[in-house]
């Protein structure tokens, strides 16, 4: 069994188009929700979301390579290769073949599947763009990345909805610890703020109309997001024989199952992915310093996860420090796990914990320490990363500092 | 033409698959097993039927009774001017 860590890590998200952007963003408390000016408004009951603005594909993208790439795939092949300049791998013929693509996505190409199928439904024309199925593939920013980097080992998405990043980097994990691969770039991405989307979220009834107030009183629900994070997994011994800058030890991933309810979230199902996490990751509940929550702000799954990191951590549970990120950069859905990771590194490198803002007042239902509003200095040893999924499909992350 | 009330009684009934004689102002949703999607498919429902805007969440929604959610449904309708048959009738 190999020691997996990481090496690189590339992000884009509502606040800012780089991981040290985002970081930076992420310790100031700064938020990128904001009303909607990427796509039309006018037939949108929702006003509010945490969209990528400023991201110019023409920045990154020669115009022929962009007819093939729906946004999700953009987000993804420049958080790959953010997150490979700074692991300063050299890949060789023989480590493009020991090395695999892991992209969590929960639906892919929605801005394509939107754009031409308005003009189907919408327009009545008779024909959609050619590219339209290579764009929407689910698959398709696994691909992307594969063919980039020319990267011939494994190469997939994994799909959970709002745990697809933190599924696929669970997989990818273990592929390098099981010795299959020696690299692994993995992560997620999603870029689904299309009309089609947003109404069929407005059906849910969970968005909210202000802002996004994870475990706080008063909150009114999810702010949706969009972006990608990427990263560089590698195993200890191959990082250390090219001399690579270690950002973090990957230490387990803990998976499970509600096996219940379509949408409401379950103690039982968060605590056994929690407490899956630390067995494998040979961590027991008291090194844990700081436990980024799924937290969404809905009035369903604030208290479920505390109750159910109460379960997992007994009398701990009052000494570890728990934010929800997603104050800032909105639920970014198949890239949330990726993103969030980033404020997990950071906390474990910096000793800096970024805050949950927004948070106006304790609800008696959430009795933890959420570090309110503002980020707080505090040496971190190990941390576990939750994201819980719609349908009942759970994963979470532990991770400690760099060996 | 049945009233605004028994509309939405049949509706609940479909939307949450319990036969419409036991779908009463009396009885709770827990024991009819209604779930929180079936809630949101109810409310989809009531919207199409009615052509009408229901609030994303109300108060009046966070009941546990057929009749409270009734109550708060038949208000919904009656604001946004769908004229009531039984009114009409007598």
């Amino acid at each position: 069994m190999q020691r997996v860590v990481i090496t690189g890590m590339g992000a884009i998200a509502a606040i800012g188009l780089d991981a040290k952007q985002i970081w930076s963003a992420m310790t100031q408390g700064q938020s990128g929700i904001a009303p909607i000016s990427n796509i039309p408004t006018d037939r949108l009951n929702v006003r509010i979301a945490a969209e990528v603005k400023n991201f110019d594909p023409q920045a990154h993208f020669q115009e022929k390579h962009l007819a093939a790439l729906d946004r999700v795939s953009q987000f993804a092949l420049v958080t790959a290769r953010e997150a490979l300049k700074q692991s300063g791998l050299a890949f060789t013929d023989a480590l493009r073949d020991r090395c695999a693509v892991v992209v969590g996505t929960g639906v892919g190409g929605e801005n394509t599947r939107d754009e031409q199928f308005c003009r189907l439904y919408g327009d009545a024309k008779g024909r959609v763009h050619p590219m339209t199925i290579v764009r929407l593939m689910t698959s398709a920013p696994a691909s992307q990345i594969s063919i980039e980097f020319g990267i011939t080992g494994p190469a997939f998405v994994v799909s959970s909805a709002c745990a697809s990043a933190n599924h696929a980097l669970a997989q990818a994990f273990r592929m390098v610890r099981g010795g299959e691969v020696d690299v692994a770039i993995a992560g997620g991405s999603e870029a689904s703020l299309s009309f089609g989307s947003l109404k069929a979220w407005e059906a849910m009834r969970v968005l909210a109309d202000d802002t996004c107030r994870p475990f706080s009183a008063g909150r009114r629900g999810v702010v949706l997001g969009e972006g990608a994070g990427m990263f560089v997994l590698e195993s200890l011994a191959h990082a250390r024989e090219r001399g690579a800058v270690i950002l973090a030890e990957l230490a387990g991933a803990g998976l499970s199952s509600d096996a219940a309810d379509l949408v409401y979230p379950s103690v039982s199902g968060a605590a056994r992915a929690m407490e899956k996490a630390l067995v494998d990751g040979g961590l027991a509940p008291d090194a844990i310093d700081y436990v980024n929550a799924h937290g969404t702000g809905t009035a369903a799954n604030d208290p479920t996860e505390t109750k159910a990191i109460h379960r997992v951590f007994g009398a701990h549970a009052h000494r570890l420090a728990v934010s929800s990120t997603k104050a800032m950069h909105g639920h970014a859905l198949g890239a949330s796990g990726a993103i969030e990771l980033l404020a997990v590194i950071g906390a474990l490198r910096e000793g800096v914990i970024p805050p949950t803002i927004n948070f106006l007042e304790a609800d008696p239902a959430c009795d933890l320490d959420y570090v309110p509003n503002a980020a707080r200095e505090r040496a971190v040893r190990a941390v576990l990363s939750n994201s819980f999924a719609f349908g009942g499909l759970n994963a979470v992350l532990a991770l400690r500092r760099a060996p | 033409m049945s009233t605004i009330r028994n509309q939405i009684l049949a509706i609940i009934a479909k939307e949450a698959h319990v036969e419409p004689e036991r779908v009463t102002l009396d009885a709770s949703l827990q024991d009819l097993a209604v779930s929180s999607l079936e809630i949101l498919e109810i409310l989809f429902a009531i919207e199409e039927h009615f052509n009408i805007t229901l609030p994303d969440r109300d108060p009046s929604f966070e009941t546990t009774s057929v009749g409270g959610l009734v109550k708060a449904l038949e208000r919904f309708v009656l604001d946004s001017g769908f004229p009531d048959a039984s009114a009409v009738a007598a």
